[in-house]
């Protein structure tokens, strides 16, 4: 059924393809359109019309690409950070706005990027593959906790994604807020926040359940969607092959963002030392995250409310751990039995 | 104890089967020569060589030629060593008739899982498999076969070969 489903999705785009090929506008209706969206003081002189994105870096600030008949006028490009480190600019992926109805969209283009991803000492083969996000798109169409967007292929036969912009807060950001008294936001906020998380797995199950992975699951990929109040994904391009089980790195992924989550941020080893707290005498090699050893996984040698039957979760990702999570149904029936009571 | 004697019967009657899960790695030749070296003199023995090529989504691959050659690949990489391993065991006495080969291009969340289905139903009273030797981390992302078999086959025994 999904093949049949990938293969209609190509048909449908190739079909686009052929009508990109039949759309054109003249240089004086995009510059009225153009005047339309930022006012005739605005309109730029002198632009690009592309239809095949091919080179991205050909694409300029002000120019307009024209996707199944519609043309969008490209705005900035984004940028990707985290962990305190200067954020990188991802040049084929661009802010734009649709010319036709003036909503803001997100743009990505076809990067064919073959990475080394590094998850703590260990490397694996990662790529970013469009036709993975494209098929995904195609499967959470009006599903609340995913970003939602189209693909379409350009003149060159490009498969570029238009994705909703979406305003609102990253869950990282969120929690980082919340959590500055953590037995405050353990009480108060986390029973919600672990619902939400709750939720979010489901989702990730319901990829996985039609042989699809996220692939870059991390705490700033859930973004809080301010139109609607929706958790959403975003970002899932990559892609890996671990014959041994396809889905281990999204649970692992999942795992760190409810570790994250509990402790209302990473729990360092450094932290610990800074504040020369008297929990490190308790805390051993075991008690780590499994793959990042200065984060603290046994959340409740800290924080001892943390109920058994949360930590017994958390346990499943650190270094004592004898047994993990195989699928999401596992991970979701033991959050199930937690209750967070004051 | 679980096991389905019908296809089990240690009175000979009915022929044991032994289902060896191989790929082209080193461990996997080290149970091939453990189960020639271990059952290889005795009769009543049927082995199957199973070889899993986990086909990954379509969309794994910028296009369709790039599937079909690395589909090809692994084919002929698994044909190879399947042939080899196919010795070994005739060369340790298992009749030629007794050894079945069978290379599957399957589409699962792992190879165990797959594993684990050709042996529901061929009904193979024990499993073989070599087992890795990776590291609690590795496991944790990238999955354990033999692990994962010890823990879901149900009705086979399963022996793990370090």
């Amino acid at each position: 059924m999904f093949l049949q489903s990938i293969c209609d999705t190509t048909k449908d785009m190739e079909t686009q393809a052929a009508n990109n090929n039949e759309s054109s506008y003249s240089f004086t209706q995009l510059q009225g359109m153009i005047a339309s969206y930022l006012g005739t003081k605005n309109v730029p002189q002198r632009f690009k019309i592309i239809t095949d994105t091919s080179d991205f870096f050909r694409v300029d600030y002000n120019d307009v690409v024209i996707l199944a008949g519609v043309p969008y006028l490209m705005r900035n490009y984004t940028r990707e950070g985290r962990f305190g480190l200067d954020d990188e600019p991802k040049y084929w992926v661009r802010k734009a706005i649709d010319l036709k109805n003036q909503e803001a969209k997100i743009i990505k283009l076809v990067f064919h990027e073959e990475i080394d991803a590094r998850v703590g000492d260990m490397v694996f083969k990662c790529v970013r593959s469009p036709a993975k996000e494209a098929a995904i798109l195609e499967m959470v169409a009006g599903h609340r906790n995913f970003m939602q967007g189209i693909a379409i292929r350009d003149a060159a036969g490009n498969i570029v994604r238009i994705l909703d912009f979406i305003q609102g807060k990253r869950f990282d950001e969120l929690i980082h807020k919340l959590a500055l008294d953590h037995e405050e936001f353990f009480y108060e906020h986390l029973p919600d926040y672990l619902a939400i998380y709750i939720e979010m797995v489901k989702a990730i199950g319901f990829l996985h359940e039609q042989g699809q992975k996220h692939g870059d699951i991390r705490r700033d990929h859930i973004l809080l969607d301010r139109n609607t109040g929706d958790y959403r994904w975003i970002d899932f391009d990559y892609d890996y092959y671990h014959d041994a089980n396809m889905f281990g790195y999204d649970l692992f992924g999942l795992g760190n963002i409810l570790v994250f989550l509990v402790g209302g941020g990473d729990l360092t080893v450094q932290q610990l030392q800074a504040a020369d707290s008297p929990v490190l005498n308790k805390i051993s090699q075991e008690d780590m995250n499994i793959i990042f050893n200065n984060r603290v996984a046994n959340i409740q040698k800290i924080y001892p409310y943390v109920p058994d039957a949360l930590n017994y979760v958390l346990l499943h990702f650190s270094n004592g751990a004898n047994l993990y999570y195989d699928n999401t149904r596992q991970l979701i029936e033991d959050l199930a039995e937690v209750q967070i009571k004051a | 104890m679980g096991i389905d004697h019908t296809k089990c019967d240690i009175t000979g009657m009915v022929e044991r089967h032994i289902m060896i899960a191989v790929d082209s790695s080193d461990n996997a030749k080290r149970a091939v020569l453990f189960v020639g070296d271990f059952f290889g003199c005795y009769e009543g023995f049927q082995v199957t060589l199973l070889h899993i090529i986990l086909e990954p989504e379509a969309t794994f691959f910028s296009n369709e030629d790039e599937r079909q050659k690395w589909l090809a690949e692994k084919l002929s990489d698994a044909e190879k060593v399947m042939e080899q391993y196919r010795h070994i065991l005739v060369d340790a006495g298992f009749p030629e008739n007794k050894v079945n080969v069978r290379i599957d291009t399957m589409r699962a969340p792992s190879v165990a899982d797959c594993i684990i289905k050709e042996q529901e139903e061929m009904k193979c009273c024990t499993i073989v498999i070599g087992r890795r030797g990776i590291s609690k981390k590795e496991e944790f992302i990238f999955g354990s076969t033999s692990n994962r078999i010890i823990h879901e086959a149900k009705k086979c025994a399963v022996l793990v070969i370090e």
